[in-house]
């Protein structure tokens, strides 16, 4: 039922305005209530991520540079070396050329590999930044071209069969460019979050018992530092990148800032919570204390991880918070306590 | 004859081309277009434009604003001196202290400002400054550009075939009546020519004046001649000619085609090349709620004229060695504009509407290699938003000042009062307009005057409020101030 048109004097008798905090005057028939002018801004709500950009270091290119130089070093080695093996044993000479050779196609291989697997983080990337502009300046084809690439990212997984189809389906369909990208985040990015949330809650947990059980300092930081090696490839598994150890590295550092500048709270986490419970598993134990508190760490190095690798940025899924991860480590402790 | 025309102004292109290329590495400079059809708001958006960088208020959406790294940004002296200059300080004075909208301006414009920010990405970071030309247009001069690559006989069947569409029957009927009397093969009489080219403009008038106001039918500058009034190049009309009749030479028809090669050689090329195929960044805006207004004539009217429009950016695409000669613009962003005559409950709907509108354009083009996009604005808002409560009936209306002579329902304003006015619900689904589902009459979008802004203690003056102005920034200027 549409309703017609209409206007209301703001000088007629009859009429009332108030601010919204307000309540309105006795006896009048018509109340207006004026609405702040921020409103417009806060529905449109899209968040604006600063993109960080960085040219080459001239550490970079000193690094590079010291490589190419001890990559002619060993070269040059070689092939001294297999000259003089060619004038010993000839034998030995085609062995060592044999063996040189084989070394070479397995540098090769390695340094593929490390390549694809930085080009597919950096698509990953890409795609993250392309969709937070897709949607801050509702960019309609963009949007599209976001989707469809993200598509592709997922193609070859079996399971995601489903939601590919029904994007597919949509893909014709004239929607909201942050609405399509939202579609695409529900159908397919949605599921690997809760992959990705039960793959920190598991190490965070497996860091605070082991950390609390183990008999020497070095152990903890030994496990911690392996735990969260481990828990960071496991996330960038799950949202698709395969990374090498350059691009692990890359990760490892983008993880990290974003834990620098966050302090891997999530707007909306109680500190209380957490100084709760960590106090009362300090009063028991102190050893049980830093179990819990490395279980936090790592299990706030984890949100970290997943901001850092999902190909969306969260726009309507809630971005985990560190009470989903480390709830039940939380919990667990103020049970314990308890008893 | 028209050939080596267009390889001269190919070739001058070209030189053009290269002479600016030595100046772009010098001072790096950004065109921006503003366009739109009649009334759509073009002044208004460019003078906001330039009153929010020029008195560095903060814009959140555009990023290099909200991180504070707009240092300031001043008035320049504009680059060609051949074309008027945007009267800003005018059209601010009439906004902010004569409380009316700037006179409508049916002439070309532009405006140098020169913004120094922070650079903040790339290796030359800290102070940098960028010269934003902002070349405002009639849109209606867009709509010419298709004509570039359209023979005479090719235009003329089609101008025709459009005006025996059944909305436009009634206008073009007295134009139809003067096909009898004229001849195509008959001697080139000036005086035929000019009556037949009288009855043409009477029609484009009419199709003007009509309820759908949208002017979609070239030539454009048929009905805003400005010094060109009487000269040959504008005294021309379509003829019908047979599909196979060929034009003789000292013919009615051999005149027109002159006529209408001329007019190509002297208004459509040099708007062209000096001031479209020059343009980084466009702005189209349209007045959406207008047509939604008048109806589902008025919205397929507006849906071919945007279609023609973004037709024209691709005039001369193709080919590797065609990019030197084709138009550059790389961000063309569709605006509805006037969204703040409708609560912002209902931008989503009004957003819809316009990619609605440019959908099937956009779709064409999309290969072309400019990205589009689409916003609903309002470069000066008008309006505060309220909640009207009557009894247990709640409305989302908007409130303002509605000019003199506006009326709503049965209340008729003075220009004086402020009101509460619900205009009504936009369709859910841009089809329904054109389907007819939207009955005449129920929606209302009455003009408010421009808001109340007093300057400030120290005489300051006052800030224009808008309806995502940022944003549409973002987009059109965003990366060149990162």
């Amino acid at each position: 039922m549409t309703r017609a048109p209409r206007a209301f004097r703001l000088d007629d008798p009859n009429v009332a305005t108030v601010k919204p905090d307000e309540l309105p005057p006795e006896g009048r028939d018509i109340v207006i209530t004026e609405e702040p002018p921020e409103a417009i801004e806060a529905a449109d709500g899209a968040l604006v991520p600063i993109p960080k950009r960085r040219g080459p270091s001239w550490g970079g290119i000193l690094l590079s540079a010291l490589g190419g130089l001890v990559m002619l070093a060993i070269g040059i080695g070689l092939e001294r070396l297999i000259r003089d093996l060619f004038a010993a044993a000839p034998w030995l000479g085609w062995v060592a050329l044999v063996l040189a050779t084989l070394a070479l196609i397995a540098f090769l291989a390695i340094v593929g590999r490390e390549l694809a697997g930085m080009l597919r983080e950096r698509r990953i990337e890409r795609l993250r930044e392309a969709a937070a502009d897709a949607v801050a300046v509702r960019d309609h084809a963009a949007a599209k071209r976001v989707v469809r690439d993200l598509i592709a990212l997922y193609g070859e997984r079996a399971h995601t069969a489903a939601g590919r189809k029904r994007l597919a389906a949509w893909s014709e369909e004239i929607i909201e460019a942050d609405d399509r990208i939202a579609l695409a985040e529900r159908e397919l990015v949605a599921p690997l979050d809760l992959a990705a949330k039960r793959a920190v809650a598991n190490a965070a947990k497996q860091v605070s018992v082991v950390t609390a059980v183990s008999p020497r300092a070095i152990v903890d930081v030994a496990f911690v530092v392996f735990a969260a090696v481990r828990l960071l490839r496991r996330i960038s598994m799950i949202y698709g990148g395969r990374p090498g150890l350059l691009g692990f590295l890359r990760l490892a550092r983008a993880a990290f800032g974003h834990l620098a500048v966050t302090g891997g709270v999530a707007v909306g986490d109680s500190l209380v919570q957490q100084v709760v419970g960590l106090g009362l598993a300090a009063r028991i134990s102190a050893k049980l204390g830093e179990g819990v508190l490395n279980g936090l760490m790592t299990a706030r190095f984890g949100l970290a991880a997943i901001a850092v690798c999902r190909p969306l940025p969260f726009l309507r899924e809630p971005p985990p918070k560190l009470g989903d991860v480390a709830g039940e480590l939380l919990g667990g402790t103020r049970e314990e306590a308890a008893r | 004859m028209s050939f080596l025309t267009g390889i001269a102004s190919r070739a001058g292109a070209a030189a053009q081309g290269l002479w600016e290329a030595g100046n772009q590495l010098l001072q790096p400079s950004l065109r921006l277009g503003v366009t739109g059809l009649a009334r759509s708001g073009k002044t208004v958006f460019t003078t906001a434009l330039v009153h929010h960088l020029v008195e560095g208020h903060t814009l959140p959406a555009l990023r290099a604003s909200s991180q504070g790294r707009i240092r300031r940004a001043r008035l320049d002296h504009q680059p060609d001196d051949a074309v008027p200059r945007f009267p800003y300080e005018e059209h601010v004075a009439a906004l902010t202290e004569a409380r009316r909208w700037p006179r409508s301006t049916e002439r070309i414009g532009e405006l140098r400002l020169d913004v120094e920010y922070e650079r903040a990405s790339g290796w030359r970071r800290g102070p940098a400054t960028l010269t934003l030309d902002i070349v405002d247009y009639p849109g209606e001069w867009l709509l010419d550009l298709p004509l570039i690559e359209a023979g005479y006989r090719d235009w003329s069947r089609r101008t025709i075939e459009a005006s025996r569409r059944l909305a436009r029957a009634a206008a073009a009927a007295p134009w139809h009546e003067s096909f009898r009397v004229l001849d195509p093969a008959g001697p080139a009489d000036e005086g035929v020519a000019a009556r037949a080219s009288d009855a043409f403009k009477a029609y484009l008038a009419a199709l003007r004046a009509g309820p759908e106001a949208v002017a979609t039918t070239p030539p454009g500058r048929f009905l805003m001649p400005g010094d060109l009034a009487g000269s040959p190049a504008l005294t021309f009309a379509p003829l019908d000619l047979a599909p196979d009749q060929a034009i003789a030479p000292r013919t009615l028809a051999a005149l027109m085609e002159r006529r209408f090669e001329s007019y190509k050689t002297h208004v459509v090329r040099p708007f062209f090349r000096d001031h479209f195929q020059r343009i980084d960044r466009q702005i189209v805006l349209v007045d959406v709620l207008a047509a939604v207004d008048a109806g589902p004539a008025a919205l397929a009217e507006l849906e071919e004229a945007l279609d023609q429009v973004l037709l024209t950016f691709r005039v001369g695409r193709g080919g590797y060695l065609a990019h030197l000669f084709s138009p550059r613009a790389d961000r063309v962003l569709f605006a509805a504009t006037k969204a703040d005559h409708v609560h912002h409950t209902s931008h989503d709907r009004l957003e819809a509407l316009v990619r609605f509108l440019v959908a099937r354009a956009v779709r064409r083009t999309e290969a072309a290699g400019a990205r589009v996009g689409t916003v609903a604005l309002a470069s000066v808002r008008a309006t505060r938003e309220t909640v009207v409560r009557e009894g247990w009936d709640t409305l989302q209306a908007v409130a303002g000042t509605p000019e003199a002579g506006e009326r709503v329902g049965d209340e008729v304003f003075d220009g004086e009062a402020e009101a509460a006015v619900f205009p009504g619900e936009l369709p859910e689904r841009p089809e329904a307009v054109l389907e007819g589902a939207v009955p005449p009459g129920s929606l209302r979008f009455p003009r408010f005057r421009p808001p109340k802004v007093g300057r400030d203690a120290l005489g300051r003056p006052g800030r224009l409020p808008h309806i995502r102005l940022d944003r549409a920034l973002e987009f059109l200027i965003g990366d060149h101030l990162a």
